[in-house]
């Protein structure tokens, strides 16, 4: 409703005594914070365009999905599960940084931070190990469309994770040479979304490319691709 | 929790030093605009270079011996693509964009400087990829703008090998560098508006800027997925896109991928690409159009809506680029339907330019001429689009001379129309000098009757059924021999045209080394960007306070009042004849005096 009240503004006429929007700002909302919320819509719509690639050419006849069958590498996803369990880690890492800062904004939570980054770390290294795994057992990366995917999505994802080291890290940094910054609550705040963000993201991951060939059937049915 | 407004806020501004910290590692908005524009300028000259070569391919085959097959489709994939994205994209929203939102907005930068100037380096870099596709070996990719797989990777093609993933590569820095500018377009519109700037008392320069950046934002991605997909096809040798195929007689290792996914893909991007380039230039010609007519914009808030709307159909009609692709005949009809609604809003647009125009104070200007020009090749270029946009028309002129006469009307030369009236109506702003108005008029003329020589007689091409990006169109018995003067004509039309654009350069060069000094508001215009205490600005824009805003940006002519505009940062009271001035009277009181 809001936007409608204010498309529906009319500025070319006189302006009533007493409500003079001269008083007024833009909305009050930090801009990293909006910044990081459009980034993260980029980011979907980014993802969400390789998954509809992804539905339409699972109905295609040479696609062979990673699990189904009991020889399939997915049938059994406990090495995901761990590295799920890993990722979350991170994430709880960063909530409680959150939580500390909020409490006493005077203090840089650095310990909770670091945590949260070396568990980003281990993910990464572990999602190395599942590619090796795979390698492995001879799923390389060109011998069929789902483990084309399967290597992309995750690279792609692991990037991103990377990403947002670099920015983790430059929070850190500065944090630890000036701990008594006033704007700390915010980039806190961001990194910690973030990692919240790249966690749901990997949950949304792991349950597109581990299904069985009937729900990808089933899922390009429901979106018109089949 | 409550926050402070940015506009509020000390400014955290970075001052730099040295010469280095002022004009290179600069993150001042107006210098890293400088940088992108010049930038941008640069490479467009090198792909206007481009045309003219490939015109003289058109208009005298068998005449040049350099120009082969192999390099005419070279020429023409990267004249496309250097204008569309490099050119255009760039020079709108980096050049433009990053000039004037601050100073229309009334905040002294960016709100990320520092992530401005990266995005203007990654964009150098992306430049500098592509420019370098041009030494490698093979050359750089000939598969057209398009980049359809299966054939701009496979053997055959020219660039199959580095070029093409040079232009991939180089695509993907560029999306970066747009995706870091963007994010800081749209949070400093959003938020750091100084006081009084609503929403709807934006430009509608603004409006425009920021919806494309919005549109650019959401529509990147489309693009990036794609490239990153063929990246593998080429390099690991996935089959994302790539079908079992024969080359050369041996089957390559591909198999089963889908070219159609590809074009849904980039079309997906590549439709919004173009509002991307117009919107920007909706934007600012209404601005022209309305200071240089002295008359506030008609119909200024169906005008937003109209970009609004504009913005959110252009992502529902990408699949009219491909009704030759073969599609469901109901989905025909959809994106039949969706191509035709957007005309709407886009009508209502032109309309109310014309009605601005209508008993209005009109200054034939450069920039106003410019503007008026825009209406015309807009008008056309639209028109021919809704034959386009209709299946059962489009498939006869799909990939004919009369697509290439429609987009270049719509998108090429309309867009360019608006970059020179923005050019000469913001230059004495940008430098303080005002460019030569009889060498800007020359420029007009040549540059508006020029284009119409060329793209009038492509469109009689296309009915012809003369196909587009053929090195040569040999014997054909459905091509007459006028077909080829005509194409002889167009050669000499076009380059007449580029001849004409060294005018420009020229003026630009001549104002600046030894032009006369401009008045501060040379044209009387009362939005923000004109109000600065100091023209050029300097670094910080605004002085020592922030301006407050008043009223909306097209205060012109307003009845009772002395001056014929009202800058947006001047209050009622301060307006000489208005009501609320101190020293008003009444009109009878003044008739007795």
């Amino acid at each position: 409703m809001k936007w409608f009240g204010f498309l529906s503004d009319k500025p070319w006429l006189p302006i009533p005594a007493g409500s003079a929007p001269e008083l007024t700002g833009p909305a009050q909302v930090p801009a990293p914070k909006i910044a990081l919320g459009a980034l993260l819509g980029v980011i979907s719509v980014f993802f969400l365009l390789i998954f509809v690639t992804f539905i339409t050419r699972s109905q295609y006849e040479d696609f062979q999905a990673l699990a189904g069958e009991p020889w399939q590498p997915f049938s059994d996803t406990w090495r995901l599960w761990i590295n799920t369990a890993v990722l979350l880690a991170a994430s709880v890492f960063m909530h409680r940084a959150v939580q500390k800062v909020r409490q006493n904004p005077s203090e840089a939570p650095l310990g909770w931070l670091a945590g949260g980054a070396l568990a980003a770390v281990l993910f990464l290294i572990l999602q190395v190990s599942v590619w090796q795994f795979l390698m492995r057992l001879g799923y390389g990366v060109s011998a069929n469309p789902a483990n084309s995917y399967f290597y992309m999505l995750t690279g792609l994802h692991g990037l991103h994770l990377i990403g947002g080291l670099v920015a983790l890290g430059r929070v850190f940094l500065q944090l630890s040479s000036d701990r008594s910054r006033r704007d700390i609550t915010t980039a806190i705040e961001g990194c910690a979304l973030y990692w919240h963000y790249l966690f749901i993201l990997w949950l949304v991951l792991f349950f597109i490319l581990t299904r069985t060939p009937d729900t990808y059937a089933f899922i390009a049915a429901a979106c018109g691709l089949g | 929790m409550t926050h402070i407004a940015i506009a509020d806020q000390e400014p955290h501004l970075h001052h730099p030093k040295t010469f280095i910290g002022k004009y290179i590692w600069s993150q001042d908005h107006k210098v890293i605009a400088i940088q992108y524009a010049s930038t941008a300028i640069f490479v467009g000259l090198v792909a206007l270079l481009l045309s003219v070569l490939m015109r003289l391919q058109l208009g005298y085959p068998e005449t040049f011996e350099f120009i082969n097959p192999n390099v005419y489709l070279q020429y023409v994939t990267m004249h496309g693509m250097i204008m569309v994205i490099y050119l255009l994209t760039a020079l709108l929203l980096g050049g433009f964009g990053n000039y004037l939102i601050p100073l229309m907005v009334g905040t002294r930068d960016m709100v990320f400087p520092y992530l401005n100037m990266l995005s203007y380096w990654f964009y150098l870099l992306s430049v500098i990829i592509l420019m370098a596709s041009f030494f490698v070996p093979g050359g750089p990719t000939g598969a057209g703008w398009t980049l359809y797989p299966p054939q701009a990777i496979t053997e055959g093609t020219p660039g199959a090998g580095v070029g093409i993933i040079m232009m991939l590569a180089s695509l993907a820095v560029f999306i970066v560098a747009f995706t870091m500018g963007g994010l800081n377009y749209v949070t400093t519109i959003l938020q750091a508006r100084t006081r009084g700037m609503t929403l709807m008392r934006m430009p509608l320069s603004i409006w425009g800027i920021f919806i494309a950046t919005v549109l650019g934002l959401f529509a990147f991605p489309a693009l990036l997925v794609s490239a990153i997909m063929m990246l593998f096809d080429t390099v690991v040798g996935t089959s994302f896109f790539m079908p079992a195929i024969l080359s050369l007689g041996e089957p390559l290792q591909h198999e089963g991928g889908s070219p159609i996914l590809f074009q849904h893909l980039f079309w997906f991007f590549g439709h919004p690409e173009v509002y991307i380039v117009a919107l920007p230039a909706f934007g600012m010609v209404s601005d022209v159009l309305s200071v240089h007519a002295r008359k506030n914009i008609f119909g200024y808030r169906m005008m937003v809506w109209a970009i609004v709307i504009i913005g959110g159909l252009s992502f529902v009609v990408w699949a009219h680029h491909m009704y030759v692709s073969g599609m469901n005949p109901y989905f025909g009809f959809f994106f039949a339907t969706t191509t035709l609604i957007i005309a709407v809003p886009t009508a209502i647009k032109v309309y109310n330019w014309v009605l601005t125009l209508w008993r209005g104070d009109i200054h034939l200007t450069v920039p106003m001429l410019f503007a008026i020009g825009f209406i015309f090749t807009f008008t056309h270029g639209g028109l021919s689009g809704l034959f386009l946009g209709n299946v059962v028309v489009d498939l006869p002129l799909s990939d004919t001379f009369f697509v290439v006469a429609h987009f270049h009307m719509v998108m090429g030369v309309s867009p360019i129309m608006v970059l020179f009236a923005a050019i000469y109506h913001w230059f004495p702003l940008i430098s303080g000098k005002q460019l030569h108005t009889g060498l800007g008029k020359l420029h007009f003329w040549g540059t508006f009757l020029g284009t119409y020589a060329i793209y009038l007689p492509m469109h009689y091409l296309g009915f012809l059924g003369v196909p587009r990006r053929y090195y040569a169109l040999g014997e054909a018995s459905f091509i007459p021999e006028s077909a080829h003067a005509l194409n002889e004509d167009i050669t000499i039309a076009a380059i007449i045209v580029a001849l004409f654009q060294i005018v420009f350069i020229i003026n630009v060069i001549w104002t600046l080394r030894s032009g006369p000094k401009s008045e501060r508001n040379p044209w009387g215009a009362a939005s923000l960007e004109w109000q600065t205490p100091d023209v050029p600005p300097k670094h910080g824009n605004w002085g020592d306070e922030l301006p407050v805003v008043h009223r909306w940006a097209y205060d012109y002519s307003v009845p009772g009042v002395e001056e014929d505009f009202i800058p947006q940062n001047v209050p009622d009271s301060e307006v000489p004849g208005h009501p609320e001035h101190p020293e008003f009277k009444p009109k009878d009181s003044r008739e007795e005096d």
